[in-house]
């Protein structure tokens, strides 16, 4: 449950290393119409592919900009997962890029990962099995108004996102609302560990008004309540991130970690196709570059 | 079902498998959708007094794996089983007091599921042996190439009523017709493991978690709107899975009841009856044999 307005949000060092992308024996997997591929960007460190980009712009599966974090504990993995917030610092410990530092701007399900977001010079000094200090803060944070429950970002990120809140409903900008239905992998999943995949393809985007989803987006999910597990509530509406990229697996898709999820008289979505600006290189820099 | 089929170039496979207990965490508790902590039994071991054409939902469970819940020690070996098992298939209980003991496999769910007689089914219990005779994957309907046909036995096949339309279609009967907004947990996933959890069948909870599937029962036939399972779960418009439900009442947030997938594919390939007695119970009154050599209308 959400703590009172009056908590005191704690700070926690969280370790983490440095994924290496990995695969089965089997290098395929099989696409939606049944046609075997060899998955590309799915996890570790990938190099070129920004915030703002498009998430069908590059050839990949379940992409993520920047570097995903690890823990080769599982329970520290999940614990990682779980605490890890978008807008935590993430700070390199080891290896060619220590001391540089990049920002959480998402997260994985199944196996308990994160995706960092560096400057490409940085990402490009990043190895496999580098350390880094992730900075969690966030979970616990107050409902945004009342019966509105934050998840999964430091609050003080909210600022430069565009999101209001005002005379107790919460106002956010969008690229697009989708229905529940295309909501896949994910769905009946503890949400502060698993984003939840949209089933979307370049060709069925454009009936949901997504054609032009970009990394870092904002979208909202309707009848989706993420407050616990995520599941079907009629009328009521999740807000998150898109923190990766396109998938040819059935099922899946453009990942998005909840931010916010409350009933439809508390969240009003608006949503803007063309100009919309979600989370950009720009709010990292904010980040990095700051006195922490 | 008054099909063709290529029922009679299948292999039987025999697999060994073994009722696996009931798994918890040291925290126990899990959450349901208002937030409220639970713990209660439903998966793994031997759940008793739950059958097909049973209700599926109104049980103080979770997850809830009617009769027995079986899996292999060795991971790959685990897989073989679970993947190979197809609804319809023979087990044979081989140890314990209930050895000798025959059921059925009603579908999977990360373990295979066996419906049989309630009083053969107290004697069995976690750890005893099971063989489960293996057939079905490769199941194919010469008439119906853009239906996939997977985890169904060539039993299941010839139990199931409908077939082959003068017009071309596949006439099958479902007991209920779900909509794309009830899929759950399981979306993703390979079809040949686990099931289709269906939310909207959260009996007793608050109507705007109802999508109107609290009357579903174990066992009976459904058709999943909107959804493409030949090569894993997910959606599409325009298409139709259908599904056998293996498991019932669930709390957790985003699970509930799930139909195992027996066939998908365009919906215009099919004619959905509905049809309130779309269960495979009635493949509990049949001897083992009696639907492979009545060979799916061959």
């Amino acid at each position: 449950m959400s703590a009172s307005a009056a908590a005191t949000l704690v700070s926690v060092n969280l370790a983490a290393v440095i994924e290496q992308a990995s695969v089965g024996a089997d290098p395929y997997r099989i696409d939606a119409d049944g046609a075997p591929y060899v998955p590309a960007g799915d996890g570790g460190i990938v190099l070129g592919l920004r915030l703002g980009d498009g998430v069908w712009e590059h050839v990949g599966d379940h992409a993520a900009p920047g570097a995903c974090l690890t823990h080769s504990d599982p329970a520290a993995g999940y614990a990682l997962s779980a605490q890890a917030c978008i807008g935590n610092l993430v700070t390199v410990r080891t290896g060619a890029a220590s001391g540089e530092r990049g920002m959480v701007t998402g997260k994985r399900g199944e196996g308990g990962r994160v995706i960092a977001t560096f400057a490409q010079p940085v990402l490009s000094q990043l190895r496999p099995g580098d350390q880094v200090a992730v900075r969690g803060r966030g979970q616990g944070a107050a409902d945004l108004v009342p019966g509105v429950t934050l998840r999964n970002i430091d609050p003080d990120l909210l600022a430069h996102l565009p999101v209001e809140v005002s005379g107790g409903v919460v106002s956010a900008g969008v690229r697009a609302v989708v229905p529940s239905r295309v909501v896949g992998n994910g769905i009946g999943r503890p949400t502060p560990m698993w984003d939840l995949d949209l089933q979307l393809t370049p060709a069925s985007a454009a009936g949901f008004g997504a054609a032009g989803l970009r990394l870092g987006d904002l979208v909202a999910i309707t009848d989706v309540d993420a407050r616990f597990n995520a599941g079907y509530r009629r009328g009521w509406i999740s807000v998150g991130v898109v923190v990766h990229g396109g998938s040819p697996q059935p099922g899946h898709g453009p990942g998005v970690t909840v931010i916010f999820s409350g009933p439809g008289d508390a969240i009003v979505t608006h949503a803007d196709a063309a100009n919309h600006r979600g989370l950009r290189e720009e709010t990292v820099r904010g980040v990095t570059d700051g006195d922490r | 079902m008054n099909v063709t089929s290529n029922a009679e170039q299948l292999l039987t496979q025999v697999l060994a498998g073994e009722v696996w207990p009931p798994l918890a965490d040291r925290h126990g508790f899990r959450v349901d959708p208002d937030g409220r902590a639970f713990l209660l039994p439903g998966m793994g071991g031997v759940t008793l007094d739950v059958h097909c054409g049973d209700p599926a939902t109104g049980y103080a469970g979770d997850h809830v794996e009617p009769g027995l819940s079986v899996r292999h020690r060795d991971p790959a070996a685990n897989y073989a089983l679970q993947y190979l098992s197809c609804i319809g298939n023979t087990v044979t209980v081989n140890s314990g007091p209930g050895a000798g003991a025959e059921g059925f496999v009603i579908g999977q769910h990360a373990y295979v599921l066996v419906d049989m007689a309630e009083a053969q089914m107290r004697q069995v219990t976690t750890g005893d042996q099971v063989t489960v005779l293996a057939v079905g994957q490769g199941l194919a309907l010469a008439g119906h190439p853009d239906v996939v046909v997977k985890n169904c036995s060539p039993r299941l096949l010839a139990a199931l009523a409908g077939g082959t339309r003068a017009d071309g279609r596949l006439e099958v009967h479902v007991a209920a017709r779900i909509p794309a907004e009830a899929i759950g947990a399981g979306a993703g996933m390979a079809s040949e493991y686990a099931n289709t959890d269906l939310m909207g069948a959260y009996a007793g909870l608050g109507d705007d978690l109802s999508l109107g599937l609290e009357g579903l029962r174990v066992g009976d036939v459904v058709a999943m709107a909107d959804q493409d399972h030949r090569y894993g779960r997910g959606y599409r418009e325009g298409w139709l899975s259908i599904g056998v439900i293996s498991t019932g009442s669930c709390q957790l947030f985003g699970h509930g009841p799930g139909p195992s997938t027996v066939m998908s594919g365009p919906a215009s390939a099919f004619h959905v009856v509905d049809d309130a007695d779309a269960n495979i119970g009635v493949l509990a009154g049949q001897s083992a044999g009696a639907g492979q050599s009545a060979g799916a209308g061959r």
